[in-house]
């Protein structure tokens, strides 16, 4: 049985991609299960899907720990643990990412076993009106790893998902999914199924306990401790001041920004809780002196932040 | 004619927020941006009832962004759930079981599914049996947490996940504002976040009332109506400017306009942004339609040019 994760983030279509490789193995005439983990997740926050495919029925439910390929659309998820792209990785898996990053920088930074091949991004991945193609290049790039769906069939796949769309949007798609499947080529049928293990539960009747209501819903006391959810880590866009240019009317991206992260400090001075930040760029698109900007999460995270100007130039701004 | 208000211009607003971060709405999220600040004004003093719907995901067990308690209700019920709670504190109070000032606001806080559709009928009884309470709505104009379906508060022409051919919805959005305020309510208002003295003055007189009070916030939604989240504020801004969302309250029995938009932005404006109304635009422009719509927003203002003497 093949197992396959798709790891991206919320809007970038891993649902669809998973979707696409699905209807494509069922057109290959494959038992096919595929579907997104349903969670509180949303745009931007680190989300996986996965498809299961084998020539008899499957038994098998839920979310796949031992994959066989594992598509990565964004690679600023590899290194985060909460995303689980790593998990389950041995010597079988093939490790599929999205980057500009050689293969040989990733086998070095992450220290697995796994076989890691490379799928180098087919436009500009910062372009939001490209973006809605990731998921048919990462469905492309699938079907060809697996060696195990035609050319033909996938376009029909894409088609077949895509529906909804307007033709020139499909043709679009089918031409990204072809592009990434034939960029694939020397790795075709790299992924290979491993046996099934599933064996049918026996039937009857299966009594779960109770807990008691002290543990199965014990009261939270706690006000405001949603500051433990890490939302930063959906971002993929940072905004990053430039405060040469912020003439401190804190109150506009500090009432504008959805989450309420940007506060102003003593000397009025705005401050971004990069914590909690989404990316959103309201307050990029805001802000009337233009002193914010969208830098890329994977560079800005390397970076030293700007820090607001030393209380002598306070005096010294008008 | 209304108490001078502590909020005289931006620079007034609250500097730092209640509401903590970390809640899973979306990045971009304009019903957060309206609740939030609403939050910001309204204080912690409060206790929230939410209908299930999106701001469901605001209270994730064992996460709250709230400083108080919060309460979660089936769809059409949260009116009823805010009348126990109301309930509850009269009863801990002329037992002198808390005091006047450990006394909450009730807050409902549902979507326009709830608003619109489902909870309409448990609503309009709270306003009969004349519950105090503040009910605020966050209006994305459809099923947004799953998915984006059509409501009853989703404008004519606009696609969702129940409407995708055609024009897309051949409906009109509900007028909740004027159902409300036929009930005589103490208070009810439109607000967005995108206009955040509009809203902090209208949270502040609803604060000092008593009695069945509405906040109706448009929010506009990266997620369901298709455009890059950045874009939130902007496009909440053109929805009012074009005259598509008008800011207005009822009020001491008068509806009053807080803003008339002069001259009116044209609404293609505010649509061509949103990926919900680009057949409108895409493959070709659908001038029957857009004109449809233009047609009901002048009526609407010259109604109300008759009706205010502006």
């Amino acid at each position: 049985m093949y197992r396959i994760r798709f790891h991206g983030r919320g809007g970038q279509g891993m649902k669809t991609a998973s979707r696409i490789l699905g209807a494509a193995f069922f057109l290959e005439g494959f038992e096919v299960q595929d579907a997104p983990r349903y969670g509180a997740e949303r745009r931007g926050a680190p989300i996986f899907a996965f498809v299961r495919a084998d020539r008899s029925p499957i038994l098998e439910r839920g979310v796949i720990p031992n994959p066989d390929l594992v598509m990565v659309a964004d690679d600023t998820l590899v290194g985060m643990p909460q995303a689980g792209v790593l998990q389950g990785l041995n010597a079988h898996a093939v490790l599929a990412i999205h980057s500009t990053t050689p293969a040989g920088e990733w086998r070095q930074r992450l220290n697995t076993d796994a076989r890691i091949v490379i799928l180098p991004p087919l436009f500009d991945l910062l372009d939001a009106a490209q973006r809605v193609r990731v998921s048919a290049v990462i469905a492309g790039a699938a079907a060809c790893l697996t060696g195990r769906v035609g050319r033909d069939t996938l376009s029909q796949a894409v088609r077949t998902e895509l529906a909804d769309l307007t033709n020139t949007v499909i043709k679009d798609n089918i031409n990204k999914a072809l592009q990434a499947y034939d960029e694939m080529n020397e790795f075709k049928g790299i992924a290979e199924p491993q046996p099934r293990t599933d064996t049918p539960l026996p039937t009857g009747w299966i009594t779960l306990g109770l807990d008691p209501a002290t543990l199965a819903a014990p009261a939270i006391h706690a006000a405001a401790n949603s500051v433990q959810v890490r939302t930063g880590l959906w971002r993929t866009l940072r905004p990053v001041f430039d405060y040469s240019h912020c003439n401190r009317c804190n109150w506009v991206c500090g009432s504008f920004c959805p989450d309420g992260v940007v506060s102003a400090d003593e000397n009025g001075w705005p401050r971004i809780d990069y914590d909690h930040c989404k990316g959103c760029m309201v307050c990029v698109a805001q802000c009337p002196k233009h002193a914010i900007q969208g830098m890329p999460e994977g560079w800005a995270a390397q970076q030293t932040m700007p820090t607001p100007p030393s209380p002598d130039r306070k005096e010294a701004a008008p | 004619m209304s108490p001078k208000s502590q909020f005289s211009g931006m620079k007034d607003l609250p500097k730092t927020h209640l509401l903590a971060p970390g809640s899973a709405m979306c990045a971009g999220c304009g019903g957060l941006e309206a609740v939030r600040e609403i939050y910001d004004v309204l204080g912690g003093k409060t206790v929230f009832v939410n209908a299930a719907g999106c701001m469901t995901l605001m209270s994730v067990y064992p996460y709250t962004p709230f400083r108080g308690s919060w309460l979660y209700t089936a769809m059409a019920s949260a009116p009823a759930g805010a009348q126990g709670i109301r309930d509850a504190l009269d009863i801990l109070k002329s037992h002198d079981r808390i005091g006047e000032d450990e006394d909450l606001d009730v807050v409902v806080l549902t979507g326009d599914g709830s608003a619109y559709g489902m909870g309409l009928s448990s609503t309009s009884g709270a306003i009969d049996r004349d519950l105090d309470f503040l009910y605020v709505i966050y209006d994305n104009e459809g099923y947004g947490n799953t998915g984006q379906q059509t409501s009853a508060a989703t404008p004519h022409g606009a696609r969702t996940a129940t409407a995708t051919s055609g024009i897309g919805v051949a409906g009109r959005k509900k007028d909740l504002f004027s159902i409300l305020a036929a009930h005589e309510p103490a208070y009810v208002a439109t607000v967005i976040g995108a206009e955040p003295l509009d809203l902090a003055r209208k949270v502040e007189r609803a604060k000092t009332m008593s009695g069945p009070r509405f906040l109706i916030a448009l929010s506009p939604c990266p997620t369901g109506w298709g455009f890059d989240p950045q874009l939130s504020v902007e496009i909440g801004k053109l929805a009012v400017k074009s005259g598509a969302w008008p800011l207005k309250e009822y009020v001491d029995g008068r509806l009053v306009h807080n803003r008339v938009p002069k001259p009116l932005v044209p609404v293609e404006e505010y649509l061509k942004r949103q990926g919900r109304f680009r057949h409108l635009f895409e493959p070709r422009k659908d001038e029957f339609t857009l004109m449809d719509i233009q047609a009901q927003i002048d009526a609407y203002w010259a109604g109300v040019m008759d009706h205010d003497g502006a």
